[in-house]
């Protein structure tokens, strides 16, 4: 009986040598939620993440922007393909396509990862930084739930103006949510979701630093600036007034105390990452990876030509806002419409693949037209100011039109010129669609097969995504 | 302890004691049929103990008990043959090799087991059944050979796993892939390649290399392998070397093979037809118009011809050297194979080499090991459109060589590309004509994935007492892959990049250790066996990658050349750990009544801290009633030879598939302006645990007539609770991911799977110069998903993140094809008539300014996806195969039928052979509708229309039955006379001629009704959306012995 002597210890052995601390697995390459908010630079890093989430392609950073453009009459569709927003640009497109789904899904991330930062905060985040950061960072999250909400709105609700907010607005969320969870909600009304998006924005002037020195993140002024277009948007043109006149002088050339000023050549501010002095908030884009916008969703992508680095998804619609003979050949801004193959491309975005231009989310001159517009309509005559305002505008552009109170018989006329000013010194950057829609007017038809479409129609707004039908059952379409 | 020990030796001892008698010496000498001697034979006394083994010259010598009239005469491989001692010399004993599966050994988790003993459900394949089919991995050749086992390959492109399915779909978003454990260590599976070229790691075996494949159904065959064994386990055994002299051997073939059932499009003057036709029914007043070439004359492409390879070569060629004495054997192969696919550019090469090598050292240690290295190439020029994720790839080869214009060529008149804009040009159309140009996709662009793969493992094994084995194994399984792709700026995806070189580096990189005690023990014809034993699996992945955009100058074609702008690319670091111990105990008494039991426990990194650790078991029972005085007194013992019961019940579990980090609650970073930044991107859940399948199984084997016809009748209950189900939350919530529909893991659904397996096999005939043996076998399954999430009893699926064409819904089989129902077209209008959720006939005509109609000409609210039902079943009810073998003299002829009934196909890639825009369609559109009162299935054409044929959204016109039936292989072998061979010191050779799926009986219109363009995920089964077809194939193959 020898051998079991040595037999028994063996199997013993054998037994041993397992590794159980291998049973508690981390990554080496993401952070666990447990160590998110340890360090004052991981919480920074942090606040830069909400913005990631916000500058997806699939959201503010490209689809936002394609879907506001593409909607509204400037544009012919090239490719016939639904996944570069064919149907969108058709106006038939469904709670299944992807472009509706992707903004849909993408902004409810971008506000629930606000969220659950700011309950981070709340449970340790704050005591890490101390509270002047906390304050920043927590102003910085409210802006971008604010903003967020704010474009979701745009497209998946009815406007302010069709039964004064009353209709269904978005499903609206404050509380974290980072479990498997019974997330049915109905929907709000539109007036209690602009209700959340002022509040968010009240609270970002308060607790946003006031320096006008970043761009990429947003500061009080871009809280006050966005208040422009909300208010705007809600027919409350006497805060507009308000919040656009905390950083807009009283008289021209308008060049803000607090740093903002309009570019004297327009040009400037598209050379792709302009963060100067006309720039409030912008997205930004670099080469490193991750840092631009992914496939599909890219602006210069979508808008240029092939022979300029783009894919040539979308040319200038002959009839669209080029067409008008208001605006002048020798507008600068003519400058952004170049020829390619008989066709006509927008190209205020150059950079080819990886394509990182910046995308312009608020500058100085919409707040300007915001207020210029608002002034007329408060003041309801042909407002002086106003009109100083729109010359800003217009005139850096074009200095041989200089409008003069001769030139508008009724405030309407003013505030019609004022809406042709937006349309072609914002064409581009996603507002067609919404600037539409705010006013309850009519999308001009595109071709013979694509017909205009009225606000009585229910392809006037989006359906909502597919998916939140089948998942939230309180959840109602459009 | 040491008590018990001394106890049992000591009953030993009394038992050898009682047996000493009166002896007498016999001798003999045991030769296989063609007179080789056999070495390494057991000689025994029927139901003894003494014994011995024959010697390298097959001579063996006995010493037996005067009273011993007969001895046992048993080797693996060939039928146990009873010799009366009629005297004392025995002369040459020839045995015959063994076909009859009954008799065999089997392969079982840590270890091996009499085929009569085994009370759990395996079925067995030999290895030469599938050693010389024109396949890439061997699985892929399974299919038909085993009750139970449904293999689809899932389209054309060499080197794709096949779909692999035993007993039904056992999971829902995790693998439904059985575990393979290759020589006693679990491998890899799956498509591990980071290109369009798949990889599959299981390729890495030369199926020639292969001795034999058990496959384990039940609860009590798998339940060794715990959380790894719902659904089943494979057991791969490679070949050893045998005692005696070397031999080596040869067995190489060549073939060619061709596209099967491509579908048929419209030549240039058809296609102006159509389209012009639609163009005017659109009230378009653009018209499409033909080209010329530079001689003149119409341009006419059929890019099928383009796209597709003609006639592609195959090749393979091994040849291996084994041998042995008493006390080590050895085998070396090596192998080279090239197959080409059926799709140009498309090929799969291996080199491999495998060395298995084992040594007794004295009398109680043995150690041994093995080693296997190939180095594989898969090799594509980009993507076919036909993995899984790739269906609407806009470069998809299989799509555009149906879709693109027959109006343009791939060159220009000047023989420059074609190409305009990174897109194809249309010569005088300004009208779109396609995509992109794939024949300079061909050309110019790859996409290839090299492995490495090393598989090893080393033994020592110690047996102190006859009746005790301790055993320690170490494996590894490393795949090391480099990924290789460059994609032209002319065309293509590569063009918006103006040129794109990647190359990515993979590692796939396990070890398992594995120690285990066997105690076996007879006593009065009580027989014993215990294992009990722990291992280790720990695996590690790292990948990353570098992609260069901006190509300096077109000579340059990979990342190391010429390029602008670097990034990086495909980063991946992932690890997990499994840690278990488990233990059998199989008794039986006078091999007649058995009884085993299995427990294992495993605890695995990857599930939620609150739930690591899993406990499975499985217990089975067998009587084999033949054996019982009652039925050897009946008539019954006439008829059966063996009559075996057997029944199993046990709990399994699923794990693979499951993320390493599926359960935490993770950030991740990623740059936002070039500054650091950290965002919220994976919620977790810390109670995520096992898929766990309780199992019941049933069932008889018998044989009749000396077991000349042999079969085995099982019924089986696979109920599975908790599966893991990525369950999608509102994307309102705001959940993470990186797709659009947030979803976070969790153990919430029910399945089960229930069925009955019949096999039989025959030698019906078995004269002396012909031989007719016949097996056919046959499995019903119905599988039913029972419990989903909560209030939602439905979800969708949603195939290449495009097209939602299935779903998972409660009291539905898994995977329903979940389209729009359609019914027809109005031949008045020759409008197509959609059936909406409502049930109302909604009538489509996209030129008029209200699409949606009711028949009464009311505005019907749009008809989309929100209208689909679950309409067919993509399972199929019955699956088998049937399979005869005839032997004339020295001829064979094999022939294989398999076969799926029951089930449906989507035939998506249909939709767009119908299709309105530009693309090309199939011929059955000249069948469209045209004037009121034409009965036909094609609606009027509408240019642009891209609703009624179904491109929009899955509609139920586009679905085909898919059962089939096929010529899987049929195999022509002469044996060559050894009167020929023997001169050339050649002791066997033979010749074959082999054919691969050279027929089908289906009423299915696609190219092939075994497809699935989800590849093997279990929720997207069914769908053929772009795909590439499978070819056929023939072989002429040589096989030789010195």
């Amino acid at each position: 009986m020898k051998k079991v002597k040595y037999i028994l210890p063996l199997l013993a052995g054998l037994a041993m040598g397992c590794q159980k601390d291998l049973l508690d697995n981390v990554p080496t390459t993401n952070i666990p939620d447990t160590k998110a908010f340890d360090t004052k630079e991981r919480v920074e890093s942090q606040v830069n993440g909400m913005y990631t989430v916000l500058k997806n392609g699939k959201f503010l950073g490209g689809k936002v922007v394609i879907a506001n453009e593409i909607r509204g009459e400037d544009y012919v569709n090239e490719k016939a393909n639904n996944v570069t927003l064919n149907a969108s640009w058709r106006m038939v497109t469904t709670g299944e396509a992807q472009e509706v789904k992707e903004i849909w899904s993408q902004g409810y991330m971008t506000i629930n990862s606000v969220n659950v930062f700011l309950a981070g905060m709340a449970a340790k985040g704050s005591s890490v930084t101390g509270k002047e950061l906390s304050d920043n960072f927590i102003g910085e999250a409210k802006f971008i739930r604010g903003l967020s909400y704010f474009h979701l709105l745009q497209l998946f609700a009815r406007p302010y103006v069709d039964g004064a907010g009353s209709k269904l607005g978005l499903i609206l969320y404050t509380e974290p949510h980072t479990k498997l969870g019974n997330y049915s909600k109905a929907r709000s009304t539109v007036a209690e979701t602009y209700a959340q998006i002022i509040r968010d924005l009240d609270s970002a002037e308060t607790m946003l630093p006031k320096a006008a020195d970043q761009v990429t993140r947003a500061n009080s002024y871009a809280a006050i600036a966005l208040k422009t277009r909300v208010y705007l948007y809600t027919g409350q043109y006497d805060k507009v007034l308000t919040e656009a006149n905390k950083i807009v002088p009283a008289a021209p050339p308008f060049e803000s105390t607090v740093g903002y000023k309009l570019e004297p050549n327009i040009k400037n501010v598209f050379v792709g990452n302009y963060t100067g002095a006309e720039a409030i908030f912008s997205l930004p884009n670099t080469e490193a990876v991750n840092d631009y916008p992914g496939t599909q969703t890219q602006l210069a992508y979508y808008f240029n030509p092939t022979a300029l680095g783009g894919n040539g998804e979308y040319s200038l619609h002959p009839s669209g806002i080029i067409s008008d003979a208001s605006w002048k050949a020798a507008d600068a801004r003519r400058k952004f419409v170049v020829t390619a193959g008989n066709k006509s491309w927008m190209n205020k975005y150059t950079k080819g693949s990886p394509y990182t231009d910046y995308v312009p989310v608020i500058r100085y001159a919409e707040v300007l037209l915001n207020l210029a517009e608002a002034t007329v309509r408060v003041t309801n005559t042909v407002d002086a100011r106003a009109i100083a305002l729109l010359n800003a505008v217009h005139g850096r552009s074009d200095a041989t039109t200089v409008f003069t109170v001769a030139d508008f018989a009724t405030p309407q006329a003013l505030i019609n010129t004022i809406l042709k000013e937006k349309h072609i010194e914002l064409l581009g950057e996603g507002f067609r669609s919404m600037e539409t829609t705010r006013l309850n007017a009519t999308f001009p038809s595109k071709s013979s097969t694509v017909a205009e479409v009225t606000p009585a129609m229910s392809s006037y707004i989006w359906p909502i995504s597919s998916d939140e039908l089948v998942y939230n059952k309180l959840c109602k379409d459009n | 302890m040491r008590k018990s020990l001394l106890v049992v030796v000591s009953m030993l001892l009394l038992v050898t004691s009682v047996l000493a008698q009166a002896h007498r010496t016999v001798t003999g000498k045991v030769t296989d049929e063609s007179g080789t001697p056999l070495t390494g034979v057991s000689v025994s006394i029927p139901n003894g103990k003494s014994g011995t083994v024959t010697d390298a010259r097959g001579v063996f010598t006995l010493s037996v008990a005067a009273d011993v009239k007969s001895l046992r005469v048993s080797f693996i491989g060939f039928e146990e043959k009873s010799i009366q001692l009629s005297s004392d010399n025995l002369g040459t004993i020839r045995l015959v090799p063994d076909t009859k599966s009954i008799s065999e050994v089997v392969v079982v988790g840590y270890g091996t087991q009499k085929r009569k003993d085994v009370t759990g459900n395996i079925a067995s394949v030999k290895g030469a059944s599938i050693s010389a089919l024109p396949v890439q991995s061997f699985e892929a050749g399974l299919g038909g050979r085993a009750a139970g086992v449904q293999i689809t390959v899932p389209n054309g492109v060499v080197n794709n796993p096949p779909v692999f399915r035993i007993r039904g779909t056992n999971s829902l978003s995790l693998s439904a892939y059985p575990l393979i454990v290759i020589d006693g260590v679990p491998t890899f599976s799956g498509d591990v390649g980071s290109t369009n070229a798949p990889l599959n790691p299981l390729s890495s075996i030369n199926p020639a290399d292969i001795e034999s494949i058990d496959i384990a159904k039940d609860a009590a065959a798998t339940a060794i392998y715990g959380s790894r064994a719902a659904n089943g386990v494979v057991f791969v055994t490679t070949k050893k070397g045998k005692a005696g002299k070397a031999r080596v051997g040869y067995d190489g073939w060549v073939g060619i093979t061709s596209p099967n059932r491509l579908p048929k499009v419209l030549n240039s003057s058809q296609y102006l037809m159509i389209k012009n036709e639609g163009l005017a029914n659109a009230g378009d007043a653009r018209r499409y118009v033909a080209n010329l070439d530079a001689k003149g004359d119409t341009i006419n492409t059929d890019w099928m011809d383009i796209v597709y390879r003609d006639k592609s070569i195959s090749q393979s060629h091994s040849v291996n050297v084994s041998g042995g004495t008493e006390t080590s054997s050895y085998y070396l192969s090596a192998g080279y194979t090239k197959q080409q696919g059926i799709l140009e550019r498309n090929d799969f090469v291996r080199k491999n080499l495998l060395l298995n090598v084992d040594q007794r050292l004295g009398r109680a240690f043995s150690v041994g090991g093995k080693v296997s290295y190939s180095n594989e190439n898969s090799l594509i020029s980009g993507s076919s459109g036909s993995l899984e994720g790739e269906a609407f790839n806009s470069g998809g080869l299989a799509r555009l060589a149906f879709l693109t214009s027959p109006l343009v060529a791939p060159y220009n008149n000047d023989g420059s590309y074609n190409v305009v804009d990174g897109g194809i040009g249309g010569g005088k159309n300004t009208l779109p004509v396609g995509i992109y140009n794939p024949k300079t996709m061909l050309d110019l662009d790859h996409s290839n994935t090299e492995a490495h793969h090393i598989q090893g493992n080393v033994y020592a094994e110690f047996k102190p007492f006859p009746w005790l084995a301790l055993r320690t194994t170490y494996g590894a399984d490393y795949v090391i892959m480099n990924n290789d792709m460059f994609q032209n700026a002319l065309t293509g995806d590569g063009s918006s990049p103006n040129g794109r070189a990647t190359s990515i580096h993979s590692d796939y990189k396990r070890w398992v250790w594995t120690n285990t005690a066997q105690f076996d023990k007879s006593f009065n014809q009580h027989n014993i066996n215990v294992l009990i034993g722990n291992e280790q699996q720990r695996d590690q992945r790292e990948r990353y990658g570098l992609r260069r955009d901006n190509q300096a100058d077109t000579y340059f074609n990979n990342t190391e050349g010429g390029f602008l702008s670097d990034f990086s690319t495909d980063l991946l670091r992932r690890q997990n750990y499994l840690l278990s111990s488990f233990a059998r105990a199989n008794y039986n008494y006078k091999e007649k009544y058995f009884l085993s039991a299995n427990v294992r426990q495993d605890q695995y990194s990857a599930f939620g801290e609150n739930n690591k650790k899993g406990v499975f078991y499985g217990f089975s029972a067998g009587w084999e009633i033949a054996k019982e005085q009652f039925w050897a007194d009946s008539k019954l013992s006439e008829i059966f030879s063996s009559f075996k019961l057997r029944a199993s019940h046990g709990k399994v579990g699923n794990l693979a598939g499951l993320g390493d980090f599926d359960a935490l609650s993770l950030y991740e970073p990623r740059p936002y302006g070039g500054t650091s930044a950290l965002y919220y991107s994976q919620a977790g859940n810390p109670d995520l645990g096992w898929e766990v399948s309780k199992k019941t199984d049933i069932g008889i084997s018998f044989g009749f007539l000396q077991n000349r016809i042999t079969g085995e009748l099982a019924y089986y209950n696979n109920n599975i609770n908790g599966l893991i189900l990525k369950v999608p939350q509102p994307p309102s919530a705001g959940i993470p991911s990186s797709t659009v529909s947030a979803t976070v893991p969790a153990n919430i659904g029910e399945m089960y799977n229930r069925g009955v397996e019949f096999n039989v096999n025959a030698m019906a005939i078995t004269r002396k110069d012909f031989t007719w043996n016949t097996g056919f076998n046959i499995a019903y399954n119905k599988n039913e998903i029972t419990k989903l999430v909560g209030e939602v009893s439905s979800i969708p699926f949603t195939t290449s993140t495009l097209e939602q064409t299935s779903v998972n819904q409660v009291g539905q089989p898994v995977g329903m094809l979940y389209v729009v129902r359609t019914n027809g077209i109005d031949p008045a209008t020759g409008r197509r008539i959609f059936i909406n959720a409502a049930g109302e006939e909604v009538y489509f005509n996209i030129a008029a300014a209200n699409r949606y109609q009711y028949a009464d000409g009311k505005v019907a609210p749009a008809v989309g996806v929100k209208d689909a039902v679950a309409y067919k079943n993509t399972n199929p009810k019955f699956v088998g195969g049937f399979e005869n073998t005839f032997r004339y003299k020295n001829f064979e002829l094999n022939v294989l039928l398999t076969y799926q009934t029951g089930f449906y196909v989507y035939y998506g890639s249909y939709a767009g052979l119908k299709d309105n825009r530009y693309w090309n369609n199939s011929v059955d559109v000249l069948n469209r509708w045209q004037k009121a009162g034409d009965q036909t299935d094609i609606p009027k054409i509408v240019y642009g229309d891209n609703i009624s044929n179904g491109s929009s959204f899955a509609i139920a016109a586009n679905v085909f039955k898919g059962d089939f039936v096929k010529l899987k292989t049929v195999g022509l072998t002469y044996i060559i006379p050894d009167a020929v061979v023997k001169p050339l010191h050649i002791s066997g050779a033979k010749v074959y001629v082999r054919g691969q799926n050279l027929a089908m009986i289906t009423k299915y219109p696609g190219p092939d009704p075994e497809v699935s363009s989800n590849g093997n995920n279990a929720s997207g089964q069914g769908i053929d959306r772009n795909t590439l077809g499978n070819g056929r194939t023939v072989t002429l193959g040589l096989n030789v012995n010195f």
